[in-house]
């Protein structure tokens, strides 16, 4: 039980980094992803063929895929910098989401397809005794989580992070306040991507085995429930966001206890389902999310925007 | 050459009525339905139990679902985007993502993700100008067509059509028009849920009955509606079959799986270039 | 003489605060009533609470007796409450004819001025099959006003119904509504171009503030040297 829950901690902990990412996107910048999945994808597969391929080390590899993510981020963003419409700008996302998905799913030669790729090896696997190494990834993902948010919040609270913030409530007003708006929505993208990328290391770490099938849109719905759970906007409140998310989602493969009779197409279709009208509730119900109060204090500039 | 430009057609042609639910549901309630993939699939498992389990004709099960579906897609409006109406399309869009894994579910749940299909006799391919064809691609095309006609003439010949269109426009002029706009809105989903079931129908019958059948169309489909100006119902006609026909024609080029990279490639040139669509007008936003 | 559309102690506003702070205003049967005042003191806002494009917060609004409060936009069309919307007020993307049409599709049943109307506008009858949106701004004023008045409301409202006209279509304008009103319908008119406006009409209602500071017979403000500079200054210098 125990190493189920630490097992649980670090899942919460790479949810949590990839809805902050999202929080900075879409909450901070006003640009919504919703092609997370396959950038989420690439950050996995750029760590793990850096590795296997590659021959970098983990933090190497690490690094890289932070980079790659960024940079395809940022050429999305440049690509639409034109269109302030959010309804077109997710349309891309999803499309260019879709695109990479398929990609590890059909560059057998570079990423085996279906098969997935195994034997991805952990940081520092060497060093830390096998018995203790899921409480020193647990370790290890808290602070990259901590660090994280700690970058976030200081370019948050940064100049950059207040131009940030106009793009976000005017883009009229932002128009205005010249070319570097439109640098600055490419920087926000591309800075979200890196950690989406950083997300997708740790989850290839952890899982030591990517295929396809784990990333798909599903996980998109995972991040925004976080983020809207949380309180858009809010940094600590997406960390709790996304806690909740997982330990609800983790639990509910415990349905399969429950109700014996179903088969795992069906569970797995049920688990989703539920996903859907919780996201669907959330969004009627608490839009604002659960720590309204917490959120304010922590970002008072956020407060006025909620609604929009 | 010429055959993978007739199978482009017919790819363009099944998308036709998917593209224009999009763009009359975008019009009238202003923001992308992500959910729209989910909603064909739906609509065609429908069909499918009444088709392939009751055994009834595939046109009187299409249509039968189709009404049914068309007044599903207002029970869904009411219970999901009704509520998030003045919440921004951004919202309405995170919802329109989770109704469209909440339908993709219901029909895994049910008829698991063995693909299946329709209860239709296989008829023998012919060929014609040496261009190989089947009969339910001339269903297809007919029924697509029919549907366009239709379409036209109830947007311009009917007061619900002009109702639609003029909500579209400037939804706070039709209220003191006197048009009761949650009314409208109804016949608009109601309208959106036969165009969606047609199509999904039309693509059960092109490839097969499976969980992601729908799904793997809505890239391609907001490409077509986007590139025929969202809100413009000729436009989204000429923009489905420009996506499919060039879509298929890319294959010759480029691996087939990337065949949804055509229409990414397409949104993007036309946003950067035109971002009003090829014949959408320029539109003021709030 | 009765009054037809009366307005008591209205508050309204967007968001906190009220932008009306207690408004009376009383149009009687068969007048024109011409509402000025300074850019922000509340005349659109005033006109769209009529309208029910927004709730009206505190007060009464009555229609020929009947409380409109809480009549939807849609609905108080239908009891006789027209309105012009300064801006955006036909559909660009619906030809002429079909605007025409679409005014009287969902106004239930009622008196048609059908003839009338078109002996008002001849120059739309030449247009029909055009696109509203590529008609001249003073034809789709025209358009409009004609669209507000295919089914016989008992009260025209009207927001700025010369803003951006050229002088030609201006005067064609107060023209048209003098016309209008000579049919027996009653006007509420919200005017930048206070003097032109003033000329047609039978009352004047000074807004400032979000209430009300003057209400007298239009002829009587018109001879007011001092208070049109007062009220009437800034407005008149953003317009000319």
């Amino acid at each position: 039980m125990i190493s189920f829950l630490v097992l649980l901690a670090i899942v919460v902990c790479f949810s949590a980094i990839l809805a902050l990412a999202l929080n900075f996107q879409w909450g901070l910048g006003g640009m919504v992803n919703f092609g997370l999945a396959g950038f989420y994808t690439l950050g996995a597969y750029a760590c793990a063929l850096l590795i296997l391929k590659g021959g970098a080390n983990t933090f190497v590899a690490t690094l890289g895929a932070m980079a790659i993510v960024a940079a395809v981020s940022a050429l999305v963003a440049l690509v639409t910098l034109r269109v302030a419409e959010e309804d077109y700008f997710a349309i891309v996302t999803l499309g260019v989401g879709e695109m990479l998905r398929l990609a590890s799913l059909n560059e057998d030669w570079l990423t085996k397809g279906a098969l997935g790729l195994a034997g991805i090896p952990r940081p520092l696997s060497d060093v830390v005794p096998a018995e203790m190494y899921s409480y020193f990834l647990l370790g290890l993902s808290v602070a990259i989580l901590l660090g994280t948010l700690w970058v976030l919040k200081v370019l948050a609270r940064s100049p950059f992070g207040r131009i940030v913030r106009a793009v976000r409530e005017d883009d009229l007003v932002a128009a205005t306040l010249g070319k570097n708006v439109l640098w600055a929505r490419v920087r926000i993208f591309a800075i979200g991507g890196a950690f989406i990328g950083l997300a997708g290391a740790l989850h290839a770490f952890y899982y030591q085995y990517i295929d396809p099938t784990q990333f798909t849109n599903i996980v998109i719905a995972y991040a925004f429930m976080a983020v809207i759970a949380g309180g858009r906007g809010a940094h600590r409140g997406t960390i709790w966001g996304a806690a909740v998310v997982m330990v609800l989602l983790e639990g509910s493969r415990f349905l399969k206890d429950v109700i014996p009779a179903l088969n795992s197409d069906q569970l797995a279709a049920i688990r989703i389902i539920i996903i859907g009208v919780g996201l669907i509730l959330l969004l009627i119900f608490r839009p604002q999310g659960f720590l309204r109060e917490h959120r304010l204090q922590v970002d008072l500039g956020d407060a006025a925007t909620i609604q929009r | 050459m010429l055959q993978t430009a007739f199978n482009g057609l017919i790819t363009g042609v099944i998308m036709t009525l998917p593209a224009l639910a999009v763009t009359l549901l975008f019009g009238v309630l202003k923001f992308p339905n992500f959910a729209i993939g989910a909603m064909m699939t739906v609509a065609a498992y429908m069909t499918f139990a009444l088709n392939a389990q009751l055994g009834w004709p595939l046109l009187l099960a299409t249509f039968v679902s189709a009404v049914a579906f068309g007044g599903i897609c207002i029970v869904i409006d009411a219970l999901t985007f009704r509520p998030l109406r003045e919440r921004g399309a951004i919202t309405l869009m995170v919802a329109s993502l989770g109704l469209g894994f909440i339908l993709e579910n219901i029909a895994r749940f049910i008829y698991g993700n063995a693909a299946r299909s329709f209860a239709i006799e296989i008829a023998r391919p012919f060929r014609i100008l040496d261009i190989r064809m089947n009969r339910e691609q001339m269903i297809t095309l007919g029924v697509s067509f029919l549907a366009m006609v239709l379409m036209y003439l109830l947007l311009t010949r009917t007061p619900i059509g002009r109702a639609m269109r003029a909500v579209a426009d400037n939804p706070q002029l039709a209220l003191v028009r006197g048009i009761e706009s949650p009314r409208i809105i109804r016949w608009t989903w109601f309208i959106t849920g036969m165009l969606l079931a047609a199509g999904g129908v039309l693509i059960g019958m092109d490839r097969a009955l499976e969980p992601l059948m729908g799904s793997n169309y809505v890239v391609a489909v907001f490409a077509a509606a986007i590139l025929g100006g969202l809100g413009s119902p000729l436009g989204a006609f000429a923009g489905a079959m420009l996506i499919g026909i060039v879509g298929e024609l890319s294959t010759l080029v480029i691996p087939p799986n990337y065949r949804i990279g055509i229409p990414l490639v397409v949104i993007a040139v036309i946003l950067i270039f035109r971002p009003q669509g090829l014949f959408g007008q320029p539109h003021i936003r709030k | 003489m009765s009054e037809l559309l009366t307005v008591s102690a209205l508050h309204a506003g967007y968001g906190a605060g009220d932008i009306l702070k207690g408004i009376d205003v009383a149009l009687p049967a068969g007048r024109i009533l011409t509402v000025i005042g300074p850019n922000g003191s509340g005349k659109s806002t005033l006109i769209k609470t009529l309208a029910g494009l927004l709730p009206a917060r505190q007060g009464e609004i009555r229609l020929a007796g009947e409380r409109l409060n809480d009549l939807s936009a849609p609905r108080r069309v239908r009891s006789g409450l027209a309105y012009v919307p300064q801006e955006y007020n036909v559909f660009r993307n619906l030809t002429v004819l079909e605007n025409l049409k679409i005014a009287r599709e969902f106004m239930g049943s009622g008196t048609s001025l059908g003839e009338e109307v078109t002996t008002l506008f001849p120059e739309l009858s030449t247009r029909h099959k055009a696109l509203a949106g590529n008609l001249s701004g003073g034809q789709r004023q025209m358009l409009a006003l004609a669209c507000a008045l295919t089914v016989r409301p008992r009260v025209l409202m009207l927001d700025e119904p010369s803003a951006g006209l050229s002088p030609k279509y201006m005067g064609e304008i107060f023209d048209t509504v003098k016309k209008v009103n000579a049919m027996g319908v009653s006007v509420l008119m919200v005017e930048q171009n206070a003097t032109e406006a003033l000329r047609i009409s039978d009352a004047c209602v000074v807004l400032a503030g979000g209430r009300v500071r003057l209400n007298a017979p239009a002829g009587e403000v018109l001879g007011m040297k001092n208070l049109q500079s007062l009220y009437l200054g800034d407005a008149r210098e953003t317009t000319s």
